[in-house]
């Protein structure tokens, strides 16, 4: 299998603190690899290495081949977290500007950054100043801005972050398209949903360790089953008394829906009897763990500690 | 095209559609413009002062005395200038020829000719002290044709373009018969006409001349105005001389040429030593040359502080803008900041450009007034030494300051955080200003030289030296200073602008950005700069 990227025993430090601690991945090429975790668990120093931006201080990187991965930063799109665009340059300027940064000839970015637009339903917009862009509109430029050299590969830092339902189709489908396309797509994620959806990798970091990483398949088979519960009503009450007398180990309730993780030899009818007249059963079947389940359960196993959501 | 290039091409093409842009480069064009429009106005609505004497003296010799003197003073300043425009020797006579026709001096030759034939015309220049007496005949022409030149607005004008500061354009003689006055009535008739005069503003003031001036020490002067003492001073100065003269002639055994001797002044010449090391004299026009380094001083600190302003705002904008981390996909730091510099360094000298331009174009518009008297100010400005080193310490200046900038801009998030540093900065930046004028007046001085030597004031020094100009060895000395203060600036600059530029959150403090410096570049592990977007 060949590689877009490796990374081998990589650490980054800021001063005191230890942002990625002795970290190895390998990205096949051509697939879609999620890197998910809490806020501040290393995502973006690792994207931002994988863009030369920052150095490792241990480990070596390789990306599309190359030890020095400064040297392909043509070959590469990175869509960051916090972007933005020059207010006062017009919107077919700003994403030729982009494709001329990464070594296109004027001409070359002018042609394809029209062409981009227009395919992406843009075309009245080609001459407007960013400036008078609504949101949605700035990150659909943001996004051809990023992909208008044909990089082989583009990594999005939080790429779902802030669009609204449209815009999410549309970064899901271009995501998709990349990869028929040929391309590696590198994203990171907090929601682990998303990355469940599109994902042919994962790699999850916690505390700036990995906790795991592969196949996401093969990830969720290892895992196990576990039930997943449609319901309408207040469960509080009743989840609570299941896991009290020992029939559930864990219930990761959402509200309307809920991911209970049966104990060893119970038998599931036996937790349904339980919430039938308690609680509206909608639908009640038994599945793959998600993926937020086996993050909490690594996490649990490596450290014994509580999951915390929150940065640091 | 190199990364760099494309960086700073569009920094250039982005700032061309700023309004500061076009705001700098119109700026000298209207201000020079407008200071001529408004230096015209001044000159044209400047009011000529009226006077009226009433003179008892015996047959009015007083005021007579008075003006022919006065007359005689202003002839003096033009044919002296008229001969500043021939080099050392004026050659008063073929300057007479030269005169068109109808030229008002002219028309007093040819009266003179006709009261006194023999009179040599060159005779009536010269300064203060030697002048000659003038025989009655001449005089008396010498009078006539001054008062009636008073009364004539167009002819003063055209005397005026000789020497600016004449008195027969500036004060004009009312006779007392035009006021309704007669010196027949009672004195204390005529001043009541005389000051309803006044108060009705038909007259600026009047002066009473006493019946025995050589005894009766003092004259009175009447006006509503007694701030504007020219007028009064003026004729004062005249009235002295010529009692005074009067007094000495009328002691016993003293003649006319004792007389003369006895009021001479005793003036200097003003000379220096030109570069060939022979003294040379100086005239009023090299002198007021000698201040053109102000302007050019005032105007490069102008171009130095809006580009540098500008390369700090546009960073500060990248980065609040959530940009950099973009730009950084694709180029390096280092080429970032050297494209931001060079974009706005195109944008400065485009500016810088247009004014010397202006300046070469002005040079050719602005009328050549004659070549006497007034300011030569087309040479002044097109003066090719000042030009290019206008150019040359802009470039250094600006350089010098956007390294500062854009290491201060690399580490603020916002505007307001960016001025807030950039205050101490100001208030060091202000010194060259204040200094501008002690500088050229002693531009080889003991405070031009150690300011000199001050990085950051080296360009701005220098341009202000440039009227001694400086020796030699100082230009070799300052412009080697600079480079290795650019060296140093950059180098420390891009330290801190590849840490800075992408951190986040509070604007680090100066020994956090010394210690940036004092890394090895192959770590950026001082600071985590992200620390808040992760």
């Amino acid at each position: 299998m060949t590689y877009a990227a490796t990374l081998d025993h990589v650490t980054k430090r800021f001063g005191d603190h230890t942002a990625v601690h002795d970290l190895s991945l390998r990205i096949p090429a051509g697939s879609i690899y999620g890197f998910i975790g809490p806020n501040g668990a290393g995502k973006t120093t690792t994207i931002r290495m994988l863009m030369s931006i920052f150095y490792p201080d241990a480990g070596q990187i390789r990306v599309l081949g190359h030890d020095r991965p400064e040297v392909v930063k043509d070959r590469l799109g990175y869509l960051p977290e916090e972007k933005g665009l020059y207010k006062s340059m017009r919107v077919q300027e700003i994403v030729a500007y982009f494709g001329k940064l990464k070594g296109m000839s004027t001409r070359e970015a002018n042609e394809r950054a029209r062409d981009l637009l227009v395919r992406y339903g843009l075309g009245d917009w080609l001459q407007v100043k960013c400036q008078a862009l609504s949101k949605g509109m700035g990150q659909k430029v943001q996004l051809l801005g990023t992909i208008i050299h044909n990089p082989e590969l583009v990594i999005l830092d939080e790429p779902f972050s802030g669009l609204d339902p449209v815009n999410m189709e549309l970064m899901r489908s271009t995501i998709l398209d990349m990869k028929r396309e040929g391309r590696t797509v590198i994203f990171s994620t907090h929601v682990m949903k998303q990355a469940e959806e599109i994902c042919d990798f994962v790699f999850m970091i916690h505390r700036s360790k990995k906790v795991f990483d592969g196949p996401i398949q093969q990830i969720k088979q290892s895992a196990g089953g576990g039930i997943h519960l449609a319901y309408d009503g207040s469960a509080t009450e009743v989840f609570g008394e299941l896991t009290r007398e020992g029939l559930a180990t864990r219930i990761n309730d959402a509200g309307k829906e809920a991911e209970i993780h049966p104990a060893e030899g119970v038998d599931p009818q036996a937790i349904l009897a339980r919430l039938v007249g308690r609680v509206t059963v909608r639908t009640f079947d038994l599945r793959e763990v998600s993926l937020h389940e086996i993050f909490v359960r690594k996490v649990r196993e490596l450290s014994g500690e509580v999951l915390e959501e929150t940065p640091r | 095209m190199s990364k760099t290039l494309i960086v700073a091409q569009r920094e250039f093409v982005e700032n061309l559609r700023t309004k500061t842009f076009w705001i700098g480069i119109l700026s000298l064009p209207l201000i020079l413009a407008a200071s001529i429009a408004i230096g015209r106005f001044l000159e044209k609505s400047k009011d000529v002062r009226t006077y009226a004497v009433v003179d008892l003296s015996e047959n009015d010799w007083l005021s007579r005395s008075i003006e022919t003197r006065a007359a005689q003073t202003d002839l003096g300043s033009m044919l002296r200038g008229a001969g500043e425009g021939g080099g050392e020797a004026p050659d008063v006579k073929a300057w007479l020829e030269g005169l068109p026709e109808d030229h008002p001096i002219r028309d007093l030759m040819a009266r003179i000719r006709e009261a006194a034939p023999d009179f040599d015309p060159a005779a009536l220049g010269g300064e203060d002290g030697d002048r000659p007496r003038l025989p009655p005949s001449v005089q008396g022409a010498v009078l006539r044709w001054a008062l009636e030149v008073q009364r004539d607005p167009e002819r003063a004008k055209v005397l005026q373009n000789l020497a600016s500061s004449i008195a027969l354009a500036r004060y004009r003689r009312i006779d007392l018969d035009a006021l309704g006055v007669s010196e027949e009535q009672p004195i204390d008739e005529v001043r009541a006409s005389l000051n309803r005069a006044i108060a009705d503003e038909k007259l600026f003031a009047y002066f009473i001349l006493p019946g025995d001036p050589l005894a009766d020490g003092a004259g009175e002067y009447v006006s509503n105005n007694l701030t504007d003492g020219d007028l009064r001073s003026w004729f004062e100065r005249h009235a002295t001389s010529v009692v005074r003269a009067r007094r000495i002639e009328a002691m016993p055994g003293v003649t006319q040429a004792d007389a003369d001797l006895l009021l001479a002044s005793f003036p200097f010449r003003e000379q220096r030593v030109s570069s060939t090391g022979e003294t040379e004299t100086v005239d009023t026009k090299e002198k007021a040359a000698g201040f053109a380094p102000v302007a050019f001083v005032y105007l490069l600190w102008i171009a130095v502080f809006t580009a540098a302003q500008m390369l700090l705002t546009n960073t500060v904008e990248e980065k609040s803008n959530r940009l950099i981390e973009v730009l950084l996909s694709s180029v390096s730091p280092l080429q970032l900041m050297a494209g931001k510099v060079l974009g706005i360094a195109a944008t400065g000298l485009t500016i810088v450009g247009a004014w010397v331009a202006t300046a070469l174009i002005g040079a050719q518009l602005v009328p050549d007034s004659g070549k006497l008297g007034q300011l030569d100010l087309a040479g002044i400005i097109g003066d090719p030494v000042y030009l290019t080193s206008f150019v040359g310490y802009f470039l250094a200046g600006y350089l010098l300051y956007a390294a500062i900038l854009v290491a201060l801009g690399s580490v603020c998030n916002s505007l307001k955080e960016a001025q807030n540093l950039m205050q101490p900065v100001f208030i060091l930046l202000i010194v060259p200003l204040f200094a501008m004028l002690f500088v050229v007046q002693d531009p080889n001085g003991t405070v031009a030289r150690i300011l000199t030597y001050i990085p950051l004031y080296t360009p701005f020094l220098m341009m202000n030296r440039a009227g001694g100009p400086p020796p030699a060895w100082e230009y070799f000395a300052s412009s080697a200073l600079i480079l290795v203060s650019l060296v140093i600036a950059f180098w420390a600059a891009a330290k801190v602008f590849r840490v800075g530029i992408l951190m986040t959150g509070k604007p680090p403090r100066v020994r956090e950005i010394l210690r940036w410096i004092r890394a090895p570049v192959t770590s950026d592990a001082a600071v985590d700069p992200a620390r808040r977007s992760d």
